[in-house]
């Protein structure tokens, strides 16, 4: 395209310079000219359904929505003459027509707002809140903006019944004003098709076919259309009435290894809204239900741990930190190192794995860091690090020419990958979904395969048959295929097989690969060495090799069968195949409830409570900021560890602030310091050991076979998020 | 025996704006739209199910449930209506235990109302699937419902 020339127009007297092909409200408010709106929406396309924008244009006819009128060059437009004002006092009576109005129209309107403040059991004002998003409300701006007082038409309630079954948010379409942004933004932007406007005229409503719940409508539960709306009628359940949020902090989510973009809404001292960022380059701001919704039912679970906790002969009992950390370090210090297991959660940041990984191999001299993904994936744990490192980074889709999903939805999470994916197929790259149950990329699919895992390798083989590279195809097209790897094979017992088979996609024929797996922070466990066989920094490449670490098979290394002294959980709950042990040290957030109960619990602080950073699965290294205070008397889990360091030996792993650790782990991890660019990982090997195999073999256990579920610090969001349960109930059925 | 709906399918291309013509041959064919039929008509243009349904409701031509046996026309244009219409329809909602929109529990009757059938002067008219009966009163409704079993 050649450079577009500026055009000139004329907005109320004021000669000005702007872009072609954009339309004369956007126009507007590139100089900072105000047109009242309400359907508009950026990112979401013109719609032009309110009809508040109208403006006056020389040589047009009547009163067009500048919403939808491009700009053109010597245009001459008013935005504010006396008929406007008129006509659009007049839109928005009959607007409010369908909409109750006490919020907007009171004749105690501004004595009220006064007398709001009063002294009750409880810190609320007084006042009449019909509407959860009074105060928020963009109907109540645009009133105020257009100085309609009272309304001469009568109000027609229309009485629909408020839509609750479904979780996460309410929806009251009595107070909706069919602007159609959620509509847009269902179907422009997310690219799902919950939502639509059904029937005509009066009876208009907006929702899924034949009255179907969102949930059996195939909604992701992004809440796109909630953060959207402007009017009360899609509200969160639970922060419908905390009211306007006091302060906002930009940090990064935490639950899988997309890392998007949160902007945490913070009410005294709390989170109790997320949104997303458009603007974000991450996730575009495409949140799946995980960071939009389940943040704040986690953070303030009643589960939470507040204080250090002994366990006594007659149950558990607070204890000070001091005693805490004393006890803790009288039974770690000096003992034998076989004799100690060090479990670390991969959803740690990349400070607390690196202070948990000095506090194992410099102070208690052990290379066993223990993480779930060792059991999880067990003789396959080599391979899946070896895809996991050499992931692609999630732009890779808007160029492929090729798309193959295995074993991928991106229902419930992954959605700023899922949603490229259907971009792209809509757009007519040839996507290829294969899986199990039906996945919800099905619908833009071009070839669907549901079929049984063990039938997966000899298809993926034919798939790689078609392939130039083998004699057949164009051998001059340079390559752009995609595979996505998801849930469905990564936590199939039989994975190994396809494993296999991705790893020579990739590496034979040239495949780039995603690998949405739950680990949010791996990479950086890997790169901080919290992992047996990985030294710090090791697999963190700075362009010379690209061979890592040959590890051995780290499921026998970490001979879990054998009885351990004392076993210290940093993030993470008591898991299957668990080494029977003398003395347990729980260090989490929320209580657990297991078989295995902790003789020591530690109370750690949440991500919104602290600072930090991890990687992505992109390689990106994102912030953590820290948004409230810790919860009761939590502490951050490197803070811990350091504590219980100086305890066993002054000096060791003395850390006092996050900035300390940073600076630390630039010193030491030297590819870490350019934290602008994507990381590049080195490639994992398996070693193989001349030795049998040590030790007792496991037991295969039950969980593989368990469905795999959501997970936070090795509690399962279900059962803190009152939401999740329905959604993992869901996937279950399907 | 009626076409498949992959028949139906083989006669339009996958672009959206097949998407009528399709509707409109669907319930030709079955009389109704099901949710059978959605999916499928779904999954065949890569729509969601709930956008075909929302363009399909915006139509009074098409409907979602399976049609009873008789289709019965009660009209409420300003003639009928005068001359009682709508106790008419009060009769048959009342008698048939249905309101008006829908179908009858052992699907003998659907139950609708019309804006005019052009026929004033013989009002009030009421329309039993192809037959017009005029100057309707509720005795002979209720006797005449007994001629459609
Ligand atoms: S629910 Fe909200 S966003 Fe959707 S059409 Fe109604 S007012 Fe607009
Ligand atoms: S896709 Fe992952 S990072 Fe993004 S909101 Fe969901 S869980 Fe969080
Ligand atoms: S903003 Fe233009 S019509 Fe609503």
């Amino acid at each position: 395209m050649t450079k577009e020339k500026k055009l000139s127009i004329t907005i109320d007297n004021r000669k000005v310079a702007v872009k072609p092909n954009i339309t004369i409200l956007q126009a507007a408010r590139e100089h900072n000219i105000y047109i009242p709106s309400l359907c508009t929406l950026e990112p979401l396309p013109s719609y032009g359904a309110c009809r508040l924008c109208i403006v006056e244009v020389d040589g047009l006819r009547g009163f067009p929505t500048s919403c939808t009128t491009p700009v053109d060059d010597g245009m001459v437009v008013r935005t504010d003459t006396a008929e406007i004002r008129t006509l659009r006092q007049e839109v928005l009576k009959l607007l409010l027509s369908e909409h109750p109005a006490s919020c907007l129209f009171c004749t105690e309107h501004d004595e009220c707002k006064d007398y709001q403040g009063t002294i009750r059991k409880v810190g609320v004002t007084t006042g009449c809140r019909y509407c959860p998003n009074d105060s928020l409300c963009e109907l109540q701006t645009i009133t105020e903006k257009i100085g309609l007082t009272e309304t001469s038409y009568p109000v027609y309630y229309r009485g629909f019944p408020v839509e609750k079954s479904d979780p996460f948010y309410d929806r009251d379409y009595n107070l909706c004003i069919l602007c159609g942004r959620c509509v847009r933004v269902c179907n422009d932007i997310r690219m799902n098709g919950t939502l639509s406007f059904k029937e005509r005229g009066k009876q208009t409503t907006i929702g899924a076919a034949l009255d179907r719940t969102h949930l059996d409508a195939g909604c992701e539960f992004c809440g796109a259309c909630v953060s959207v709306c402007p009017t009360g009628a899609l509200s969160t359940k639970v922060s419908k009435w905390y009211g306007k949020p006091d302060g906002e902090t930009k940090t990064t989510c935490v639950y899988c290894p997309v890392g998007c973009e949160l902007l945490l809404q913070i009410k005294n001292n709390e989170t109790i809204d997320v949104f997303p960022n458009y603007d974000s380059t991450i996730d575009q701001g495409l949140l799946c239900v995980k960071g939009r919704f389940a943040i704040p039912e986690y953070v303030a679970s009643p589960e939470r741990l507040a204080t250090p906790q002994r366990m006594t002969p007659l149950g558990y009992e607070d204890i000070s930190w001091d005693d805490a950390i004393d006890e803790a370090a009288e039974k770690l210090s000096g003992i034998n190192p076989e004799d100690v297991l060090i479990v670390v959660s991969p959803q740690l940041t990349n400070e607390d794995l690196f202070v948990a990984e000095r506090f194992a191999r410099e102070l208690i001299g052990t290379d066993q860091i223990m993480s779930v993904l060792i059991t999880d994936m067990r003789e396959e744990t080599v391979s899946f690090l070896n895809l996991a490192s050499a992931s692609s980074p999630f732009n890779v889709i808007d160029t492929a020419d090729t798309i193959l999903t295995i074993g991928f939805d991106s229902t419930y999470g992954f959605t700023p990958i899922g949603i490229k994916i259907k971009k792209a197929a809509k757009a007519g790259v040839n996507l290829t979904t294969l899986s199990v149950h039906e996945s919800n990329l099905d619908i833009v699919s071009g070839e669907t395969f549901q079929m049984n895992v063990t039938k997966w390798p000899a298809l993926l083989d034919s798939i790689m048959g078609k392939m130039p590279g083998n004699g057949k195809g164009t051998k001059l097209k340079p390559l752009n295929k995609v595979v996505v790897i998801g849930a469905e094979v990564i936590f199939s017992p039989k994975r190994g097989a396809v494993f296999e088979k991705i790893v020579e996609m990739k590496d034979r024929f040239g495949w780039k690969v995603i690998v949405a797996h739950p680990y949010t922070n791996l990479m950086g466990l890997l790169a901080m060495g919290a992992f047996p066989g990985i030294k710090r920094g090791e697999i963190v490449s700075d362009g010379t090799k690209s061979t890592g670490p040959a590890v051995e098979d780290p499921l026998s290394a970490m001979d879990l069968a054998r009885h351990r002294k004392v076993v210290y959980l940093i993030g993470e709950v008591p898991f299957e195949n668990l080494p029977e042990c003398d003395f347990l040290i729980y260090q989490n957030a929320l209580s657990v409830k297991s078989t295995r109960k902790p003789d020591l619990v530690l109370p750690s602080s949440l991500f919104t409570e602290l600072s930090g950073t991890i990687i992505s699965a992109e390689g990106r290294i994102l912030p953590i900021r820290k948004a409230t205070d810790p919860y009761g008397k939590s502490m951050p889990d490197w803070q811990i560890i350091s504590k219980i360091s100086e305890k066993i030996k002054s000096g060791a792993l003395k850390y006092s602030s996050i900035s300390a650790i940073q600076t630390d782990i630039k010193k030491q991890v030297k590819s870490l310091s350019d934290v602008k660019k994507r990381l590049e990982f080195r490639k994992i090997s398996a070693k193989t050991s001349g030795k049998g195999r040590t030790g007792k073999r496991l037991s295969d256990p039950k969980s593989s076979r368990k469905p795999w579920e959501e997970k936070y610090r090795g509690i399962a969001l279900k059962d803190v998020v009152s939401g999740m349960l329905v959604i993992e109930e869901r996937r279950r059925h399907e | 025996m009626p076409e498949t709906i992959e028949a139906i399918f083989k006669k339009h291309g996958r672009t959206s704006d097949e998407l009528i013509p399709i509707l409109q041959d669907v319930q030709k064919e079955f009389g109704y739209i099901a949710q059978e039929s959605l999916k499928k008509i779904s999954r065949y243009l890569k729509l969601s199910e709930n956008l075909v349904f929302g363009v399909a409701s915006f139509y009074t031509q098409f409907r979602f449930t399976e049609p009873g046996k008789h289709a019965v026309k009660v009209c409420l244009g300003t003639a009928c209506h005068v001359r009682g219409g709508s106790t008419l329809l009060d009769t048959l909602e009342r008698g048939l235990g249905i309101s008006c929109g829908e179908t009858t529990e052992d699907r003998r009757f659907d139950l609708e109302r019309v804006a005019c059938l052009g026929c004033c002067a013989l009002s009030p008219v009421v329309q039993i699937d192809r037959d017009i009966y005029s100057r309707m009163s509720v005795n002979r409704l209720t006797e005449l419902l007994k001629k459609y079993e």
